[in-house]
């Protein structure tokens, strides 16, 4: 167990220190490939790292390792340090894992770009892997802050990797304030919890919730801006608007940050302090309520995608919506199952339709068609995806899936249990949706994009990147087999319909899907006339997106403006009044110096004279 | 007379000394009036040693007397000097050091 | 009556007269001579505190040395400048409120402060103690005043040089 310890820190350290090197040794950074491969290598120590520390912890039991950071009168603020248990090896490795894999696969996908900008995208990979496992690991509250925002920053700069254009700039500077707008909330809950209760630490804090002292009473606000951070990062509704613009970053940038690890953070973030959200169950009904909105809204949201990652960026959105759904119901552990799940079958599927971008030349799935016969290796690894997304038995998501839909069931969540059921029949649909037109049926109508091979000439991906796909496939039947044959305990009992039920709305899910576009025996056009509000509410992205931009651009440059203009007419104002009046006043007082020295001679009179005076003065 | 009166004298003649100094356009002028104060000190000095009894007064009295020599011989040879290059016996054209 | 106080008051009122027209007099010349008259009244007032020796000293000195150093110096620039320098005086109101003004506050100070002091008896010779002390407890000025002296010398050889 002391060993699991020092292996999580290694584990963690390392990418920094990769980070370190290429972010300092210039000519390094600027050589392109050998970056790419220390920070590979890097990343791949990491893993190892992090599955034997897996391999080297105790259930229920945790390790700290802990060094005194900032010291105040009596004793220390917080410290910096690892709390390693089972869950934050699991956790660990997944993003190690990956980490890794992305890392890999990245070499093939941005081959094309020039070696001073590949240098700089893994100098941000390996700042993330440290980042993302700070978060991980962290024994308190400040250093999960610090480590949060260094991962909203990686995301910022991996969203704008491709900085000369336009719409990936706006994007990565949306997801920051839209993220940040959330974390202000955290670190106030933080800092109110910290008054309420004089530690940061987490294995302290747990320990107060034990001993159910009143320190902990009346958390509601505390921990719901808490909430609030996690919902920011994790894209709740109404914060969710960030992640399908996100996706103007390269594919192994949407596959690692925004599908597997950076916005599982906020699940993570709950998972990890569940016992202080036990205290607020008001609080945790409503985690579940918007959780389970934000999986319906953006299961909706997802059918009318024609971009093939605005679909699974929306699927990402929705599944995290049923992970918050499950936290809220009380029962953490089945969500943090479907994240570590989640995390290996999303990014599975992102790099595979990263495989097909880069083979196709477009992200429109209208552009594309029948590429399973020209992609085959590419159509399986999708498939094994998407059945493992649709909760189809012994694929990876099945098992996870039917127990945030049991956990929202036994923790009472019934309307929310309703609209989980919905949006698992939708998300069958509209992963299959993707699978009909893309993969199947004949050539697309519509002309590829220039900069491409055209869906003519679409192959299979280079091994580089067919390698971490196939892994990942592997890993996914895997955990799907193995979860079938011995399933961990959820703590509750499920009702003996909610099995089929599952099975049934997948199916059913893809049936419709195989209706509409398969055999085109249903006009997906008259059924989006029939639900015409909805529809084009849902390509408006209800006007959420709309509502932010206006409160950005209205409020807060408006604040920026008066405040730039205080600081132009009135600081600045000041400053050169001042200055202006000691350059009059120097040119003034320089007539003293009339250069005859008679004048002098007065001066030093009137001085010796005004020296009497001040001397006789009587007091 | 009392210490007094001669201190009173001296004063007159320190101010009549100043007075010169400030209000004299020529340098040489000028010259004369520090003269008239370094008198008034020399008229101090000697009355205050008289009147308490300690002889180093005096003996003050005489090293400014030589001083005085060696500043004047100096003083009026730069006026010459001056009045060769500038051709101007008014201090007040002698203006260089004008801020 | 005693002559002291008649003595006292005359040379007072010579030495003043003599400084006001120093100051006053239009003709530089004038003034120099007039500046003659004065110090050597001031050699007077030596002489009735009993300090001969610097009486000496002061006409040797002043009245003689200084004096004609200023005449030959106006003389000098009287043919460089080519006709008679006048003097003129400038600022004269400022100048007397000044000057009015500090002789005001030294006569002041010289009221708050104790100096009636009684004449002591004059206790032997007073220039033997002056050249005793000279010689004995102030040799190092005396001997530094011989170097200011070479020093003054050089400097006035230096300014005399012709121009070439």
């Amino acid at each position: 167990m002391a060993a699991s310890g020092f292996l999580a820190l290694w584990a963690w350290l390392a990418p920094g220190l990769a980070f370190l090197i290429l972010s300092l040794v210039f000519p390094f950074r600027r050589s392109g490939k050998p970056a790419a491969w220390l920070s590979i290598v890097v990343s791949l120590g990491s893993l190892v790292g992090a599955v034997t520390a897996w391999r080297a912890t105790v259930p229920d039991m945790a390790r700290r390792l802990l060094w005194d950071w900032i010291p105040v009168e009596d004793g220390v603020l917080t410290a910096v340090g690892v709390l390693v248990d089972a869950d934050a090896t699991l956790m660990l490795i997944l993003v190690a894992l990956v980490s890794f894999l992305v890392q890999v696969y990245s070499l093939g996908y941005l081959a094309d770009e020039p070696p001073a900008s590949l240098g700089r995208y893994y100098t941000y990979q390996s700042l993330f892997a440290f980042s993302m496992m700070g978060i991980v690991l962290a024994p308190n509250f400040i250093q999960l802050f610090i480590c949060w925002e260094l991962v909203g920053l990686c995301s910022y700069l991996l969203i704008g990797y491709w900085y000369p254009r336009p719409e990936a700039a706006r994007a990565a500077v949306k997801a920051f304030w839209i993220t940040k707008a959330g974390d202000v909330f955290f670190l106030i809950g933080i800092v109110m919890l910290w008054s309420r209760t004089g530690t940061f630490d987490f294995s302290e804090l747990f320990e107060l919730a034990q001993g159910g002292g009143e320190a902990l009473a009346g958390l509601g606000l505390v921990t719901f801006f808490i909430y609030l951070g996690a919902a920011g990062k994790s894209a709740q509704f109404p914060f969710h608007v960030w992640l399908p613009d996100a996706m103007e970053g390269p594919t192994p940038v949407s596959a690692l940050i925004h599908a597997a690890t950076m916005v599982t953070a906020g699940v993570y973030l709950l998972f990890r302090t569940s016992f202080l959200f036990q205290q607020t169950p008001d609080v945790l009904a409503a985690v579940g309520w918007i959780g389970a909105f934000t999986a319906l809204l953006a299961a909706t949201l997802a059918c009318v995608q024609a971009d093939i990652k605005r679909v699974l960026a929306y699927s990402t959105v929705s599944q995290l919506g049923y992970m918050m759904t499950a936290i809220g119901a009380g029962f953490a552990g089945a969500g943090f199952l479907h994240l570590l799940t989640h995390g290996v079958f999303k990014a599975l599927l992102f790099l595979a339709a990263g495989a097909v971008i880069h083979a196709v030349g477009t992200n429109d799935i209208h552009a594309m068609g029948g590429l399973a016969r020209r992609m085959p290796q590419t159509f399986i690894v999708f498939l094994v995806g998407t059945l493992s997304l649709a909760g189809i038995p012994f694929f990876a998501g099945f098992f996870s899936k039917e127990e945030i839909l049991g956990a929202a069931w036994a923790g009472g969540l019934t309307v929310p249990f309703g609209m989980l059921v919905l949006a698992a029949f939708l998300t069958a649909f509209y992963m299959f949706r993707v699978i009909f037109i893309a993969f199947l049926g004949g050539p697309a109508p519509a002309p590829a994009r220039h900069d491409g091979h055209g869906e003519a000439h679409a192959h299979d991906a280079p091994a580089i990147m067919a390698l971490p796909l196939w892994i990942l496939a592997a890993l996914a039947m895997g955990l799907g087999i193995w979860f079938s044959i011995s399933h961990p305990e959820g703590g509750f009992a499920p009702p003996g319909w909610l099995t089929p039920l599952a099975i049934g709305v997948a199916v059913a899910g893809i049936a419709f899907a195989w209706l509409v576009y398969g055999l085109r025996a249903i006009s997906g056009d008259r059924i989006f006339e029939r639900l015409s509000w909805i529809g084009e509410a849902a390509v408006e992205r209800f006007w959420l997106d709309d509502l932010f931009a206006l409160v950005y651009r209205r409020i807060i440059l408006g604040v920026s403006r008066i405040v730039g203009w205080v600081d132009r007419y009135i600081v600045d104002g000041i400053l050169n009044v001042l200055s202006a009046g000691t350059l009059t006043a120097g040119d003034r007082l320089r007539r003293i110096q009339t250069g005859q020295a008679q004048d002098y001679v007065y001066g030093i009179a009137l001085g010796v004279l005004l020296l009497m005076v001040w001397m006789r003065w009587p007091r | 007379m009392t210490l007094q009166a001669y201190l009173t004298l001296a004063a007159m003649l320190f101010c009549i000394g100043l007075f010169g100094v400030m209000t004299r356009r020529n340098t040489i002028g000028i010259l004369l009036g520090i003269e008239l104060m370094l008198n008034a000190v020399n008229i101090n000095l000697v009355a205050f040693a008289r009147f308490l009894g300690d002889v180093s007064g005096m003996v003050f009295t005489v090293f400014t007397i030589c001083i005085t020599v060696a500043e004047v011989a100096l003083g009026l040879a730069l006026v010459i000097l001056i009045f060769r290059i500038r051709r101007t016996a008014v201090a007040d054209h002698l203006d260089l050091l004008k801020g | 009556m005693s002559i002291e106080p008649i003595a006292f008051w005359g040379l007072a009122v010579v030495l003043l007269a003599s400084s006001l027209a120093v100051v006053l007099t239009r003709n530089l010349f004038h003034s120099v001579l007039y500046l003659a008259l004065s110090l050597t009244a001031t050699a007077g007032v030596f002489l009735s505190l009993d300090a001969e020796f610097l009486a000496a000293v002061q006409l040797l000195l002043y009245a003689g040395g200084v004096v004609t150093i200023a005449v030959f110096a106006i003389v000098v620039t009287e043919r460089l400048v080519g006709d008679r320098i006048t003097q003129t005086s400038r600022q004269i109101l400022t100048g007397f409120i000044l000057s009015g003004a500090l002789l005001i506050g030294l006569l002041a100070i010289f009221r708050k402060s104790p100096l009636t002091v009684p004449r002591p008896a004059v206790t032997g010779d007073l220039t033997r103690a002056i050249g005793q002390s000279l010689l004995t407890s102030y040799v190092l000025p005396f001997e530094l005043l011989g170097v200011l002296f070479l020093a003054a010398l050089v400097g006035a050889l230096y300014f005399a040089r012709p121009d070439d």
